[in-house]
């Protein structure tokens, strides 16, 4: 059962783990989460010596867990990052997690490139959407998308090209792409 | 296809969905071990996912991998520990009660029956050595749990529990003797060598732990069935000694577990070659999915079938398409309509 609920995707574990109240659901999907939240917490041991990882991941993963059952989860990273900032920023009390907008934009147009990779009529159309949208972007922001997404190039050699930091990049990435994003969701909403 | 089609296809990658990094990959492209369309698949990710980019960035600092892996392998210990029902817990406990008296009862046959005749015993452990996996399968799995268990409180008790109770170094002694904890093991031989992770790794994997075992009697006899014996049923020994040794198990399991995530990569990789239109390659990579049995492997098939077509080798489009309603799963339906429309 653990091996076949490991191969569903996270929406449909996050659905298991809500309407049938499947405790070997959340398990797997926060068991596949786990290494992210550690690996996001170490620094809290370094900087404060009073954190304790035996308090500490437990409180976290029952936070996760009553969020679970009550809120609305789009994209698990997304819910999993802002349920650890919240701790940190205020460990006593359990903020509830709302999607970005950024996130709901983006997981719809992901949904509908997923789609439309059966579906060559769909496929076409998006793909002059997409290429609208990018037509409307800076030309700094096009020439990163471009380079980074059809020509392959990676973050370290964008930043050389550039004379940025790596995580320079990456933002702007993000930003050209939430953009992108955006206005991909507009579009079909308008249509 | 036409080169402008094609690379106007790749703008479709912008939004194609990646998962999250697992827990494998975080230090592998740290230190730069990925291929470079592992690689790019990661970056793209990245762009996205803040708590993948603060992962890696949190993993940086130096020092922080060993705590990494131990941590991890504890909080998966202590996800599993909890989320195990009382009942299945206990009907586990039965279980493993009828089976170590089972497992005695065999050890105590062939005590008897070495001692009985010499040659005759031997070939009668041969034909034992070649049913053995059957028999002593079901009954190491569940016996694992039980060394587990004397050092974890029952689930109920376990969130409090173990967060006040347990030390660090406690979780993954919990960690090391489950058979099911396929990614948990890794950390386990850190306990007796009390040394880095990177060390126990590098060592190479010794033959299996010879440990007193009541197994070691009748098999002074025989010395080559023994050391199979062992290599069959290192849980149970384990169990029974209490003293994980750095066995021949932890290295093998990753393998396993990283299966699924490692070949849901490949697929995506597979995509990706696919959309670029090159369709040899695209084909040779869903190929060495179909042996998975699970979603990724009808999803490969499926995405063979339409490579295929895409080729115009309809013969192998539909035997692509057959396989994958066969298979009834969530692709089904679409096989079918492709079927139907070849
Ligand atoms: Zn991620």
């Amino acid at each position: 059962m653990y091996q076949q609920l490991r191969n569903l995707s996270d929406k449909e574990l996050i659905s298991r783990a809500r309407k049938l109240k499947d405790r070997e659901a959340e398990g797997v999907l926060l068991e596949r989460y786990s290494h992210l939240l550690v690996a996001v917490c170490l620094p809290s041991f370094r900087n404060n010596p009073g954190t304790n990882p035996q308090t500490l991941f437990p409180s976290l993963l029952q936070r996760l867990s009553n969020s679970l059952k009550t809120q609305t989860i789009q994209k698990a990273n997304e819910w999993i990052h802002q349920t650890i900032k919240s701790y940190f920023a205020n460990p006593e009390k359990q903020v509830p997690y709302y999607p970005s907008r950024d996130a709901r934009d983006q997981l719809h147009t992901e949904n509908r490139v997923e789609k439309a990779a059966t579906n060559t009529i769909e496929k076409q159309a998006l793909i002059a959407q997409v290429q609208k949208a990018l037509s409307g972007l800076s030309t700094e922001d096009r020439f990163l998308v471009e380079q980074f997404y059809l020509e392959n190039q990676t973050f370290t050699g964008l930043a050389a090209q550039k004379g940025y930091t790596t995580e320079k990049v990456r933002q702007l990435l993000k930003k050209a792409k939430s953009r992108l994003a955006m206005q991909l969701t507009n579009q079909t909403y308008v249509r | 296809m036409s080169d402008n089609f094609t690379h106007n296809e790749k703008l479709l990658k912008i939004f194609a969905g990646i998962r999250c990094l697992n827990k494998d990959q975080l230090p592998r492209y740290l230190e730069g071990r990925l291929t470079d369309i592992e690689k790019h698949l990661v970056e793209q990710h990245l762009v996205d996912c803040d708590l993948c980019y603060e992962a890696l960035q949190s993993l940086q600092k130096e020092g922080q991998m060993e705590q990494y892996q131990t941590l991890s392998a504890g909080i998966q210990q202590y996800i599993r520990d909890s989320i195990k029902p009382v009942s299945q817990l206990q009907k586990m406990e039965r279980y493993i009660r009828k089976s170590k008296k089972r497992e005695s009862l065999l050890i105590y046959f062939w005590v008897v029956a070495f001692i009985a005749g010499g040659g005759a015993g031997l070939y009668l452990m041969q034909e034992y050595n070649r049913n053995k996996p059957v028999m002593a399968r079901p009954a190491a799995l569940p016996i694992v749990p039980a060394a587990a268990m004397s050092t974890t409180p029952p689930p109920d008790s376990a969130r409090h529990q173990e967060a006040s109770l347990a030390d660090k170094s406690e979780i993954p002694v919990a960690a090391a003797p489950r058979k099911d904890t396929v990614k948990a093991a890794p950390p386990a031989p850190q306990k007796p060598a009390a040394d880095s992770i990177v060390v126990t790794r590098a060592a190479p994997t010794p033959p299996a732990p010879k440990t007193e075992d009541s197994v070691k009697k009748p098999a002074t006899a025989a010395n080559t069935p023994k050391e199979e014996k062992e290599k069959d049923t290192p849980a149970t020994t384990v169990a029974k000694t209490q003293a994980p040794p750095p066995a021949t198990p932890p290295p093998a399991k990753p393998a396993t577990s990283t299966a699924m995530d490692t070949d849901e990569f490949l697929y995506k990789a597979a995509m990706v070659y696919q959309q670029q239109g090159d369709l040899n390659e695209a084909i040779s990579r869903y190929k060495r999915l179909t042996s998975n049995t699970g979603r990724v492997g009808e999803l490969a098939r499926y995405q063979l079938g339409i490579c295929y077509r895409e080729k115009k080798q309809n013969g192998r489009a539909r035997r692509m398409f057959k396989e994958v309603v066969r298979m009834d799963g969530s692709m089904k339906q679409a096989a079918q309509q492709a079927l139907d429309n070849l």
